[in-house]
Order: structure tokens, then C-alpha cells, then sequence
């Protein structure tokens, strides 16, 4: 048998037993899941290892210079240290190096939070205001009309996720009334956006299935004689 | 105090590479880099250890007396042959390429176009349960977006209005989309800034 065969008709067993969820839940589905995990689970072990732990650990620590040595002892170390992550009882030993890689996740993801995201969007929200880009009145007045919808939009959107309240005595806990209207154009902003996003993946998940569809066809002609 | 070496290293480990990235001092940038060099290799052995503790769990579950769990055979088996093809052919082998052509790939794509499925199934019973203007909008705003998609209306983009009212619906997303983004952003520098000080500490379990 053709080994190119052999593995469109693993794949073509896969779809169907993957899309049998459709019918409902169903050992077949459980079947290709668990099959879907192990295959993603060896993959992985195997990318890490050779891509990330052999070059960047192994490799220094055998064959690097002294100096290349010594800068590769610590994460060696550490990286010992976690393996005591796996027995309940020597798990604290593992904390050290738990304690590495969240302190620098979380710089990594402060300074890409600011960076990235916060100035980034910042600017987005100011960019429409920078009217020396812009041509005619009827433009310029489009472009700040469309740059103000957005402002509104954002600011709403970011009071609507803001829940602190004053309590008074005796009266039930509310928002300030400013902050409730603008919370209410917020669930408006809210709802649109999680209505075009939930189209979006829709979309992506149709074209999925017709591509699914598309394969099993061609796989059947395959098959066939 | 709990964990007093382990707070240490998470706060200077944090503060320099933080500290590096954003203050322009000469000596703090090769820092950062060995830091950010060495943290590389920990998170791929961490990663390797919850893979070992994902067949521990299901070597356990295959093993139990009570509630046996037969299907943890094939993930177990899976998970031998396709390490071992690794380990024997490399990562770049085209051979070994092949599990991701023929076993990930289909899989990941009928389940993604599962969820055409199970979204619709999922997006009528909600509106079956709750009927407020919400839902409504929500539902409106999903429809007309499919609509505009699908590029049924890419017709009518040679008529100015319609294509300047188009354009105008197009950003009507991106602004709760900025607003829920900055969100986001708040509340990770929040969360990062609270491990960096000491506050949280997830890893004195």
C-alpha cells in the first residue's frame, strides 16, 4: 500500500470520527480526542527538546566554553529544581524556580501590556484626531465625527467593566449616575463587538467544515477505483 | 513572611528585566538579556513536566480500581509512538512532519468546524432563555455582520453612501473591541504589578 494513501486514509478516519461529535458525544469522538492529545502531547515533547533544551542547555553545558558553562549552570539548576514539582512531597524545592519564571512572566507581560497594547490602542483612539492628515471639511468632519464614536465607545466600554460603588446607610449599593449611562452605552459597545467577533468565528468555523467536506470528497475519489 | 527566597527572586528577577526594558541604562540591558536567556530553557522543562504529569494523571486513571478510564490507552500510545518517531527521525524530518499534516491538522479542523454546530445550537438556546435587548442586539449585530462577511455586500461599494456607511458599521466593533483590549492590558499590568511587589506570590504552593 502506498504510504501517502495510508496516511489520507488515517486523516479521512480522523474527520469522520472527529465530526461524529455532531451526532453527539460518543466514544468515537473520545476516541480521536484522546488520540489528538497523545499525538499533540509527543509532538510537543519532542519540539521542546530538540529546538529549546538540547541547544539552549545541553549543548552549552557539554561542548560551550567556560564562560558559556557557567552562564548555562543556572538554568540548569532551575530546571532541576522544577522536576521536584512532579512529587507532592518535595514540591516546595520547586518554588525557587516557579518563582524565575513568574517573576519574569509577569515583566515580560507588564512591559508588553504597556508597550504593546496600552500606547498602542491609546494611539489608535487619538489618531482620528490628527486632522492635518485629512483633506476636505466634509472629510475632516467624517473623520472627527467617526474618531468621537469611537472615544465614546472605548471610554463607555472601559466604565462599564468599572463595578466600585459608595454604600450609603440604608439604601441599596448603586453606581453614581453618570457612570450607569455611561455604562449603559458600554453594554451597547459590548454587545455589537461580541456580535461581529461571534460572526467571525462562525465564519472561520464554516469555512472549516466546508474544507472538512471538501476533503472527505476528495478522499472518497481517492478511495474509489 | 511565606517563601522569603522565593518572593526575592520573583521581585529582582521581574524588577530587572522590567527595569531593563523600559530605563536606559547601559548595564541593565545585557542583564535583562541573560535573564530573558535563561528563563527560555525553565519554561521548556516545565513544559516537559506537565506532559509528564498529563500521562501520569491519565497512567493513573488507566490504573484506577473505581472509575477506569480505557480510552487513556490510546493517549498514552499515541503519545509513545509519535515521541519515539521524534526521538528516532528529528523534529524536521518531513516524515515526521507528516503527524501534523495527517493527524493534528484534520483533527483541529473538524473540530473547529464542529463548532459551527455546536455556536448555533449554542447562540439558540440562549436566545430561547434570555430575551432582553441585549440578546437581541447582540443577535442583530451578529447577523449583519455575517451579512457583511460574507462580501454579499461588496456590491454596493461603488455607491458612495453605502460605502461610506459600510465603512462606519466596520468601526463600530473596533471601539468596544479597544475599550474590552485596554481592559485587558489594565488588568495584567495590575496583576504583573502585584506579583512584582509581592502581593500574589503563585508559586509558594
Amino acid at each position: 500500500m502506498d504510504v501517502d494513501f495510508a496516511w489520507t486514509a488515517v486523516a479521512f478516519i480522523l474527520t469522520l470520527l472527529t465530526l461524529s461529535y455532531i451526532l453527539g458525544d460518543n466514544p468515537l469522538f473520545r476516541l480521536a480526542a484522546y488520540l489528538f492529545v497523545g499525538v499533540s502531547a509527543g509532538y510537543v515533547a519532542v519540539i521542546l527538546l530538540f529546538e529549546v533544551i538540547v541547544p539552549r542547555l545541553v549543548s552549552p553545558l557539554i561542548f560551550g566554553s567556560p564562560a558559556e558553562k557557567m552562564l548555562a549552570l543556572v538554568p540548569a539548576v532551575l530546571s532541576l529544581l522544577l522536576l521536584f514539582k512532579l512529587s507532592p512531597r518535595l514540591t516546595t524545592l520547586g518554588n525557587p524556580s516557579m518563582a524565575f519564571l513568574v517573576g519574569s512572566g509577569a515583566a515580560v507581560i507588564v512591559g508588553g501590556a504597556v508597550s504593546g497594547t496600552l500606547f498602542g490602542q491609546i494611539r489608535g483612539a487619538i489618531q482620528p484626531f490628527a486632522l492635518s492628515q485629512s483633506g476636505s471639511g466634509l472629510q475632516t468632519g467624517g473623520q472627527l465625527f467617526g474618531g468621537l464614536i469611537l472615544l465614546i465607545g472605548t471610554i463607555s466600554t472601559l466604565v462599564y467593566f468599572q463595578f466600585s460603588a459608595r454604600r450609603k446607610a440604608n439604601q441599596q449599593t448603586r453606581r453614581p449616575a453618570v457612570i450607569q449611562v455611561a455604562a449603559f452605552g458600554g453594554q451597547i459597545f459590548i454587545a455589537i463587538t461580541l456580535g461581529a467577533l461571534y460572526a467571525g468565528v462562525l465564519a472561520a468555523a464554516l469555512t472549516a467544515l466546508i474544507e472538512r467536506f471538501d476533503f472527505l470528497r476528495t478522499a472518497i475519489q481517492t478511495f474509489l477505483p | 513572611m511565606r517563601a522569603p527566597i522565593s518572593t526575592a527572586i520573583a521581585i529582582a528577577t521581574g524588577l530587572l528585566i522590567l527595569l531593563g526594558a523600559f530605563l536606559p541604562i547601559p548595564v541593565l540591558l545585557p542583564i535583562r538579556q541573560i535573564l530573558l536567556s535563561w528563563t527560555i530553557p525553565v519554561a521548556a522543562t516545565a513544559g516537559l513536566i506537565a506532559i509528564l504529569n498529563l500521562l501520569s494523571v491519565h497512567w493513573r486513571k488507566l490504573n484506577s480500581a473505581r472509575e477506569r478510564d480505557y480510552y487513556s490507552i490510546f493517549l498514552l500510545l499515541a503519545f509513545a509512538a509519535t515521541f519515539a518517531a521524534g526521538l528516532i527521525l528529528g523534529p524536521t524530518d518531513p516524515d515526521f512532519q507528516k503527524i501534523v499534516t495527517h493527524i493534528q491538522f484534520p483533527v483541529e479542523a473538524s473540530l473547529m468546524g464542529v463548532l459551527t454546530v455546536t455556536l448555533t445550537y449554542a447562540s439558540i438556546r440562549l436566545f430561547q432563555r434570555k430575551r432582553g435587548w441585549l440578546a437581541v442586539l447582540f443577535t442583530a449585530s451578529t447577523i449583519l455582520f455575517l451579512i457583511l462577511l460574507s462580501g454579499f455586500l461588496n456590491i454596493s461599494e461603488n455607491i458612495p453612501f453605502v460605502k461610506d456607511f459600510l465603512a462606519a458599521l466596520n468601526t463600530l466593533p473596533i471601539a468596544g473591541a479597544r475599550g474590552i483590549l485596554l481592559g485587558i492590558a489594565l488588568g495584567s499590568i495590575t496583576t504583573g504589578l502585584r506579583i512584582l511587589i509581592g502581593a500574589d506570590r503563585p508559586y509558594s504552593g
